[in-house]
C-alpha cells in the first residue's frame, strides 16, 4: 500500500506523458524533449535546494531573487575576472543569500515564511540596485566560452542538464549515507528529540539554507549561460515552481520527509504540464488558473497523507 | 433503574487488526468502573467510541436504557457522555471562565439585538462549578499559566457544567503527584454521591484497587474478567491483563563502583552518579527533582559542570556536552525521545550520529548490526528496524529511546518518568533494562512520581525538597512506597 502510494509523483509524471502524447504529436519531438529537459535542469538544480530547507521543516521563498542575484553578479564578475571567478561569485553570492536567511531563522528562530518573504523583495532590490535595472553583458557580451555552455552537448545531452544529474548523484548519496543527511531529516521530523539526541538543530538548519542558496546560485549562473546575459528579472516565481514541485514529489511541508529524486520528478510534471498547455494551446491565463490549481492540489494531498 | 451504559457486542477493526472484538460493558448510576488492559488491549478504543469519536463496526449502546449511536463527540457530549482524555484540549491564551464556558457562552443583547458574552454570569458560573471542586483560583488567568492539575479541575468543572451522567477519565493521574490526586479522588467521590457513572482508565493498579466499585478486563480487544470490589488486587488484574504470573523480584546489584560523574558546583542538591548503582530522586512536584535530571542534561533553567572520570570538569550547557561526557537522557514525553516519522533504526543510531560526525559517511552494515542486536536485545517488537517508529506502541517507543542510548555506548542514564504512561509488562521490561544497565557497569539518575516504581528499581532514594536533598533511604534499609512518601513529605 505505502509502496504504491511512494511511488504517486512517478506515476502522475507517466500519465501526463501519456495523456499529452496522445493528444498532440508534437510532444515527443526531439526539439520539444530537449526544451522540456533544458528547462526542467534549472528548476531541478533550485527545486533540490529548497528540498533541503523542506526536509528539514524550513521553507525558502527567496530562490527566485537569489537565482536573478546570481545570475547578475556572475555575469559582471565574468566581464572583469574571466570565467572561472564569475562562476565561483554567483554561487557564493547565492549562499551567502542562504548563510544570511540560516542565522536569521535558526538562530534568530524568527518565522520562515516571513524571514525569506523578506530577502526575496530585498534581494530582488539589491539585483535592481547593483544592475541599474538593465540586463548585465558588456559591450560585447559574454565571454563565448561560457555561452557556449549554455547550447553546447555532451555525449547527445544538452550541456546544462549534466549539472542537475551530477548534483543528484551526489546530494542523494549526502542526504542518505552522511551523518548530516540524517541529521536534516531528524530536525525537520522532531526538532526537540533531535537536540535531545544532541544533533547541533540550529546548526543544520541553517545549513540547509546554505545549500539551499548555493544551489539557487548554481542556478543562477546556468541561467545566465542560457540567456547569455544577467537578467535582473530573471526568476520571478521560481520559488512558486520549486516548492509546487518539492510538495508534488511527496515531500511533507511539515519537515521530515522527502527524497530529493522525486522532488526532480516534482519538476518534471509542473514543466511537463506547462509544456503540454501550450502545445495544445491553450490560453495563458487558463495556464496559470490550472498551475494553481495543481499547487493547491499538491498541498491538499500532502495535507491527507499527514492525516493517515 | 436502566444502567447508565450498557453495550454489548461491540466490534471495532482498524485494517486487519479487530481493536474491539465483541465486548460487552455495563455501567450502573454512581458507579465507579474501572478499564484495565495492556496497551493495545482496546481500552482507549472502547471509550473512544462511547465519546463519539470512533464508530462502531457492530454491537448496540444503550444510554440509560435507550439505544444511541454517536456520529461525533458533540453528540455524546449532549447525550451526556463526557471524557477527559490525557491531553487536555484547551484554548490556551482564553481565561478560566471562558474555557469553561465553552461551547455554550452565556449571552446578553446590547441595545436589546447585538449579541454579547456576558460575562459576568459566564464568571459567576465558572464561580460555582470551581468551588464544588474547592479549587480557588483568579477565573480570569488565562488557562496557559496553570499547571497541569489545575487545568485539569477546569477541564472537570467544564463536563461538570454540562450536567454529565458519564464521566470519562483517561489516565487522569498520570502526571499528577499524591496531593492532586488525593484531591482528584475526592472530586470523584462527590460526583459519584450526585449520581455520576465514572468510568476510570489507568496503569496505577493500586489506584484502581483503592477507586473502583468493578474491574472490567480487557485483552487483545476481548472482555476476559469482570471483577467487583474485594475481589480484585494487584497482583490479579496483573496476572488477568497479561496472562502471566506477576513476578516483583528484583536482583540486588552489587556495590556501587566508582564515580562516574560529580557535579563541581557546591549547592544544596549537588549529584553524583557512581558505576552499577541506581539512585532516585522523590520529591513533590515543584521541588525540582525534574530540575536536577534536566539540569545535568544540559537543559535545566542553569547550567551545571560536572567531572567526567575523575578528569578536569566540563560545563554542561547543551544536550551535545552531556552527550559527549557520555550521558544519556530518556524523557517521559515520548516525542521528546523519538523523531516519529523516521525509522527504528534512524533513531537508535540517532545520537551515535554526532559522534561519527567527523566521519564522512556512515557505514551501512556496521549500524544495521548495532540495530539487530540492541532490538533482540531489548525485544522491540515488530521486529522491523524500517518501521516509523511512530508506529510502534508507547512501550515499544520507550524501549527505542533506551536502544538510542545504548547503541552510543553511554556511562550514564538519565531517566525522568520513565515509564510514563506504558503497560504493566513493558514497564516490568523497562525497569529490568534499567537494572541490567546498572549490574553492567553503568549508573543511573532517575526521576519519577511513581513510587512504587523507584522502590522497585532503586538501590538509593534521594528526597527532594526545594532544590536541596532532605533525605536519603537505602535499599538495604528497606524500600517501600510508604517510607518514601513520608521522606518527601507527602501524605500516607
Amino acid at each position: 500500500m505505502s509502496r504504491v502510494m511512494g511511488q504517486i509523483p512517478l506515476l502522475t509524471l507517466v500519465l501526463l506523458c501519456v495523456v499529452t502524447t496522445l493528444l498532440t504529436d508534437r510532444f515527443l519531438s526531439p526539439i520539444n524533449l530537449n526544451n522540456i529537459l533544458v528547462q526542467s535542469s534549472i528548476m531541478a538544480v533550485i527545486a533540490m535546494g529548497m528540498t533541503f530547507v523542506i526536509i528539514g521543516g524550513g521553507f525558502d521563498l527567496s530562490v527566485g531573487s537569489t537565482a536573478a542575484l546570481s545570475a547578475c553578479v556572475a555575469a559582471m564578475v565574468m566581464l572583469e575576472a574571466g570565467i572561472a571567478a564569475g562562476v565561483v561569485a554567483g554561487v557564493l553570492a547565492g549562499a551567502c543569500v542562504g548563510l544570511i536567511n540560516g542565522v536569521i531563522i535558526a538562530y534568530l528562530k524568527v518565522n520562515p515564511f516571513i524571514t525569506t518573504l523578506g530577502t526575496m523583495v530585498l534581494f530582488r532590490g539589491v539585483v535592481f540596485l547593483i544592475t541599474g535595472g538593465a540586463p548585465v553583458e558588456g559591450p560585447e557580451g559574454l565571454p563565448s566560452s561560457f555561452v557556449a555552455f549554455g547550447s553546447m552537448r555532451i555525449l547527445g545531452l544538452h550541456a546544462l542538464v549534466w549539472v542537475p544529474i551530477i548534483l543528484l548523484i551526489v546530494l542523494s548519496w549526502v542526504m542518505h549515507a552522511t551523518p548530516f543527511g540524517r541529521q536534516i531529516y531528524a530536525t525537520g521530523g522532531g526538532r526537540e528529540a533531535a537536540y535531545l539526541s544532541g544533533v547541533p538543530t540550529a546548526r543544520i538548519t541553517a545549513l540547509t539554507y546554505v545549500i539551499c542558496g548555493a544551489l539557487a546560485g548554481v542556478a543562477g549562473v546556468m541561467l545566465a549561460a542560457r540567456l547569455q546575459s544577467g537578467q535582473p528579472t530573471a526568476g520571478e516565481f521560481y520559488e512558486l515552481t520549486a516548492i509546487a514541485a518539492v510538495v508534488l514529489g511527496g515531500a511533507a511541508l511539515h519537515g521530515g520527509e522527502g527524497t530529493l529524486y522525486k522532488s526532480v520528478i516534482g519538476v518534471f510534471i509542473m514543466i511537463i504540464l506547462g509544456n503540454s498547455l501550450n502545445l495544445l494551446n491553450v490560453d495563458s491565463y487558463w495556464q496559470r488558473v490550472a498551475i494553481g490549481g495543481v499547487i493547491i492540489a499538491a498541498a491538499a494531498a500532502d495535507s491527507l497523507r499527514s492525516k493517515r | 433503574m436502566p444502567a447508565a451504559i450498557n453495550v454489548s457486542g461491540l466490534t471495532k477493526a482498524f485494517g486487519a487488526t479487530r481493536a474491539l472484538d465483541h465486548v460487552d460493558f455495563s455501567l450502573d448510576t454512581g458507579e465507579t468502573h474501572a478499564l484495565v488492559g495492556e496497551n493495545g488491549a482496546g481500552k482507549s478504543t472502547l471509550i473512544k467510541i462511547l465519546g463519539g469519536v470512533y464508530r462502531a463496526d457492530e454491537g448496540v449502546i444503550e444510554i440509560a436504557g435507550e439505544p444511541r449511536s454517536f456520529a461525533n463527540p458533540r453528540d455524546a457530549i449532549l447525550s451526556g457522555v463526557v471524557t477527559i482524555p490525557q491531553e487536555l484540549r484547551m484554548v490556551p491564551a482564553l481565561s478560566i471562565a471562558e474555557n469553561i464556558a465553552l461551547g455554550g457562552l452565556p449571552t446578553r443583547r446590547l441595545l436589546g439585538f447585538i449579541p454579547a458574552v456576558d460575562r459576568r454570569r459566564m464568571r459567576d458560573e465558572a464561580q460555582v462549578y470551581l468551588e464544588q471542586l474547592n479549587f480557588q483560583a483568579d477565573l480570569d488567568r488565562p488557562v496557559q499559566s496553570l499547571s497541569f492539575a489545575e487545568r485539569q479541575l477546569v477541564a472537570i468543572a467544564k463536563a461538570l457544567r454540562l450536567k454529565c451522567r458519564v464521566f470519562i477519565l483517561d489516565e487522569p493521574t498520570a502526571a499528577l503527584e499524591d496531593r492532586e490526586i488525593a484531591r482528584l479522588f475526592d472530586v470523584l467521590a462527590r460526583m459519584k454521591q450526585q449520581g455520576t457513572a465514572i468510568i476510570y482508565i489507568s496503569h496505577r493498579l493500586d489506584e484502581i484497587v483503592t477507586l473502583a466499585d468493578r474491574c472490567t478486563i480487557l485483552r487483545d480487544g476481548k472482555v476476559v474478567a469482570v471483577r467487583s470490589r474485594g475481589d480484585f488486587q494487584t497482583h490479579d488484574l496483573i496476572e488477568a491483563m497479561t496472562g502471566r504470573m506477576a513476578h516483583e523480584d528484583v536482583d540486588v546489584s552489587p556495590q556501587p563502583g566508582r564515580t562516574l560523574i560529580a557535579e563541581t558546583q557546591d549547592r544544596g542538591d549537588r549529584m553524583t552518579v557512581r558505576a552499577n548503582e541506581v539512585t532516585g530522586l522523590a520529591g513533590l512536584l515543584g521541588s525540582g527533582s525534574d530540575q536536577i535530571i534536566r539540569r545535568l542534561f544540559g537543559v535545566g533553567r542553569d547550567a551545571t559542570a560536572v567531572q567526567i572520570d575523575g578528569k578536569p570538569a566540563v560545563s554542561v550547557t547543551r544536550p551535545a556536552d552531556a552527550i559527549a561526557a557520555d550521558i544519556g537522557f530518556v524523557p517521559g514525553e515520548r516525542l521528546l525521545g523519538l523523531v516519529m516519522n523516521l525509522s527504528v533504526r534512524d533513531n537508535i543510531l540517532l545520537p551515535s550520529l554526532v559522534r561519527d560526525n567527523n566521519r564522512f559517511w556512515i557505514s551501512r552494515s556496521r549500524g544495521d548490526a548495532v540495530v539487530r542486536e540492541l532490538m533482540d536485545l531489548l525485544d522491540i517488537r515488530p521486529r522491523r528496524p524500517d518501521l516509523r517508529v511512530g508506529s510502534l506502541s508507547g512501550g515499544n517507543q520507550q524501549k527505542v529511546i533506551i536502544a538510542k542510548w545504548l547503541a552510543r555506548r553511554v556511562s550514564v542514564l538519565l531517566l525522568d518518568e520513565p515509564t510514563h504512561g506504558i503497560d504493566i509488562a513493558a514497564k516490568m521490561h523497562v525497569h529490568a533494562l534499567i537494572r541490567k544497565f546498572a549490574r553492567d557497569g553503568g549508573g543511573v539518575l532517575a526521576s519519577s512520581s511513581d513510587l512504587a516504581e523507584l522502590a522497585r528499581i532503586c538501590d538509593q532514594v534521594l528526597a527532594v525538597h526545594n532544590r536541596r536533598i532532605v533525605g536519603r533511604l537505602e535499599r538495604k534499609d528497606g524500600l517501600d512506597e510508604g517510607r518514601l512518601r513520608a521522606a518527601i513529605g507527602g501524605t500516607l
